[in-house]
C-alpha cells in the first residue's frame, strides 16, 4: 500500500500549523527571558509561561492524527509516544504535583523544549515550502546532542522531586478492595517510567545521531557535487 | 526431458550458496529444500526462505520448478529465517503458561498475597466459576492444538515466543492476581450478572469450537490450500453468513462474558486488546480471502457482522 503524500489542501493546512507552532514556542521563549530580566533569577519561571507551554504542548497531539491520516509520513506508533510523553510530563507531573513547580529542573526541560521545538517547527515549515536553509538544517540534527541529554535530565529530575508529594498525598492512586478490582499505584508507575528511560533514551539518541551522520554528510555530497 | 540446473545465492551478498545439478523440471520447493539442507545441515528446511526476487515472497513447498518463471538454469534466492519453532509446540507453551499460573493465585501460593493469606480460599462462589471458566477455555485451547487445528505453515520464529509469552503469561497472572485476592468484591449485580455471564461464556465456547472444527474440516484430507469456509448444519457456525472470522467473533465474546462475571478492570483490559489484535488478524485474513477468491460472499465483515 503506498502511503499518500499531502495534497496541496493538507500541505497549507501543514505550514500554517507549524508556523503557528513556531510562533507558540517563540512567545515561550520570550516569556521566559522576560521573566529572567524583570526577577533578576531563574528560579522559578515556569509560572510565567505555564499557560502557553500547556496550551502549544498539548497542540502537538495533533501531530498524531497528521500521521494517522498520511499527510505526514511519520510512524503513528513512534509519533505518539513521544508526544503522549511530553503531555504526561506536562500536566500528569509538572501540572498535578504543584509543589515541583518551583523547582529548577523543570526550567531544565522547559528551556530544552524550547528551543529544540522552535527548530523543529521551522524545520517542518521550511521542508514544506521546499526551501529549507542549511542552518536550520544542521541545528536541528547538531543542537539536540547537547538538548537532549538536558532535557532528559531536566525530565528525571522533575519527576524524582515529585515522588514524596505523590506518596503522601496518594495522588492517581486506588488501592483495593473497589468494585472495579483494580490498584494502582501512581508512585511505584512514575519509579518505573523513570526506569523506562534507561533502555528508551540511548536507542532514540542513538538513532539521531545515526540520522546525523546521514543526513548532513548527504547534504556535503550535495554541495561537493554541485 | 530436459534437466534443470539451480543455483542458489545469498539475498544479501549474493554469494553462491549452491549449485545443484540435474534437477528434474517437476521437482517441488520442498526437494530443493531438503538438497540444500543436505549441504548446510543447520539450515533445516522450517529456516529457508527461497525466492526467485532477494526481496520476495518466500516460494510455498508444493510450488514446481518447471511452473515458476525461470529458465533451465534457474537462479534462486536463500535468506536464514532465524530457529524456528512449530506452531503446536508455540501453542502448548502460550497456553499451559496462563493455566498454572491461574492455579498459583487461586490456591494462594505463599509468595503471592502474603503469609497470612496463603492456602485460604475466597468465600465468592464467583471466584471459584471464574477458576473453572478460565481453566476450561485453556484446557480446550489445548485441546485443539492437539486434535483440532491444522496449520498451513508450520513454524514460526523463535524469538516471537518469548514475546508472546511474556505477554500471555503475564496478562493471565496480573488478572488472575486481582480476582483471587482476598479483597476481591463480587460483581455489584449479583447472581443476575453471574449467570447472564455463565451463559454467554458457555455459549460463545461452543461457537469458537464449532468454528474452529469447521475450518479443520475444510482441510480434512491434509491439504494446505485455503477454502472458503461456509456454514454447516451447526447452528454456530451460522455467524459464516456475516462474518470471516467468527472464530475471532466468538473469542472477543468469551472475554467479554469474562469480564462480566469478574468485573474487573483488568480483565475489561485483556479483553480489549484481545479485540484489536483479532481485529487487525481478522482484517488481514478477510483481505487474503478476497484477494484469492473472486466469487468470495461480498456482504461478509472481518469480525463484527455489518460493522468491522
Amino acid at each position: 500500500r503506498r502511503r499518500k503524500g499531502p495534497g496541496a489542501l493538507a500541505t497549507g493546512y501543514l505550514v500554517i500549523y507549524n508556523v503557528v507552532m513556531t510562533a507558540g514556542w517563540l512567545v515561550i521563549a520570550v516569556g521566559l527571558v522576560r521573566a529572567y530580566l524583570a526577577k533578576g533569577s531563574y528560579h522559578s519561571l515556569y509560572y510565567s509561561i505555564e499557560k502557553p507551554l500547556k496550551f502549544f504542548q498539548t497542540g502537538a497531539l495533533l501531530e498524531i492524527l497528521h500521521c494517522a491520516l498520511g499527510i505526514v509520513p511519520s510512524s503513528v506508533v513512534l509519533t505518539a509516544f513521544q508526544v503522549m510523553s511530553r503531555v504526561f510530563l506536562t500536566w500528569a507531573v509538572t501540572h498535578s504535583v504543584k509543589e515541583v513547580q518551583a523547582e529548577d529542573s523543570v526550567l531544565l526541560f522547559v528551556v530544552a523544549w524550547t528551543i529544540t521545538e522552535i527548530i523543529r517547527y521551522s524545520f517542518y515549515t521550511f521542508s514544506l515550502l521546499n526551501h529549507l536553509p542549511y542552518l536550520i538544517k544542521w541545528a536541528r540534527y547538531t543542537l539536540f546532542i547537547v538538548l537532549y541529554p538536558m532535557g532528559v535530565s531536566g525530565e528525571l529530575l522533575t519527576i524524582y522531586a515529585a515522588l514524596p508529594f505523590v506518596r503522601q498525598s496518594g495522588l492517581y492512586s486506588i488501592s483495593l478492595p473497589n468494585k472495579y478490582n483494580f490498584s494502582f499505584d501512581y508512585y511505584t508507575f512514575l519509579i518505573l517510567v523513570m526506569i523506562s528511560y534507561i533502555p528508551i533514551f540511548p536507542q532514540l539518541y542513538f538513532h539521531m545521531l545515526h540520522q546525523r551522520r546521514k543526513v548532513l554528510s548527504h547534504t556535503e555530497e550535495h554541495r561537493k557535487s554541485e | 526431458f530436459v534437466s534443470y540446473q539451480v543455483e542458489i545465492l545469498d539475498w544479501e551478498t549474493k554469494k553462491q550458496l549452491c549449485f545443484l545439478d540435474k534437477v528434474e523440471p517437476n521437482a517441488t520447493i520442498r526437494e530443493i529444500r531438503l538438497m540444500f539442507h543436505k549441504l548446510y545441515p543447520r539450515w533445516y528446511p522450517a529456516r529457508q526462505s527461497i525466492k526467485l526476487d532477494p526481496k520476495g515472497k518466500s516460494l510455498r513447498d508444493e510450488e514446481i520448478l518447471q511452473h515458476l518463471p525461470v529458465g533451465t538454469t534457474a537462479t534462486l534466492y536463500f535468506k536464514d529465517l532465524g530457529p524456528q519453532i512449530g506452531w503446536t509446540t508455540v501453542f502448548l507453551i502460550e497456553y499451559t503458561g496462563p493455566l498454572f499460573i491461574y492455579f498459583l493465585f487461586y490456591f494462594r501460593m505463599t509468595f503471592v498475597y502474603g503469609l497470612d493469606e496463603r492456602f485460604t480460599s475466597s468465600p465468592h462462589p464467583v471466584v471459584n466459576l471464574a477458576c473453572i471458566c478460565h481453566s476450561f477455555h485453556y484446557i480446550k485451547r489445548l485441546i485443539e492444538t492437539v486434535f483440532v487445528h491444522r496449520f498451513s505453515r508450520g513454524t514460526m520464529p523463535l524469538r516471537k515466543i518469548v514475546k508472546n509469552c511474556f505477554y500471555y503469561w503475564g496478562f493471565a497472572a496480573w488478572l488472575a492476581y486481582y480476582i483471587n485476592h482476598p479483597l476481591y468484591t463480587p460483581p455489584s449485580y449479583g447472581k443476575k450478572q453471574i449467570n447472564f455471564a455463565v451463559i454467554m461464556f458457555l455459549l460463545c465456547e461452543a461457537g469458537n469450537f464449532s468454528i474452529h472444527a469447521a475450518l479443520s474440516d475444510l482441510r480434512r484430507n491434509g491439504s494446505k490450500t485455503r477454502k472458503i469456509p461456509y456454514p454447516t448444519k451447526n447452528p454456530f457456525t451460522w455467524l459464516f453468513f456475516f462474518v470471516s472470522c467468527p472464530n475471532y467473533t466468538y473469542e472477543v465474546g468469551t472475554w467479554i462474558s469474562f469480564t462480566i462475571m469478574t468485573q474487573c478492570v483488568p480483565v475489561g483490559l485483556f479483553t480489549l486488546l484481545c479485540f484489536i489484535q483479532m481485529t487487525i488478524w481478522a482484517k488481514d485474513k478477510h483481505c487474503t480471502y478476497l484477494r484469492e477468491f473472486k466469487d468470495y460472499p461480498s456482504h461478509r465483515m472481518p469480525i463484527i457482522p455489518f460493522l468491522l
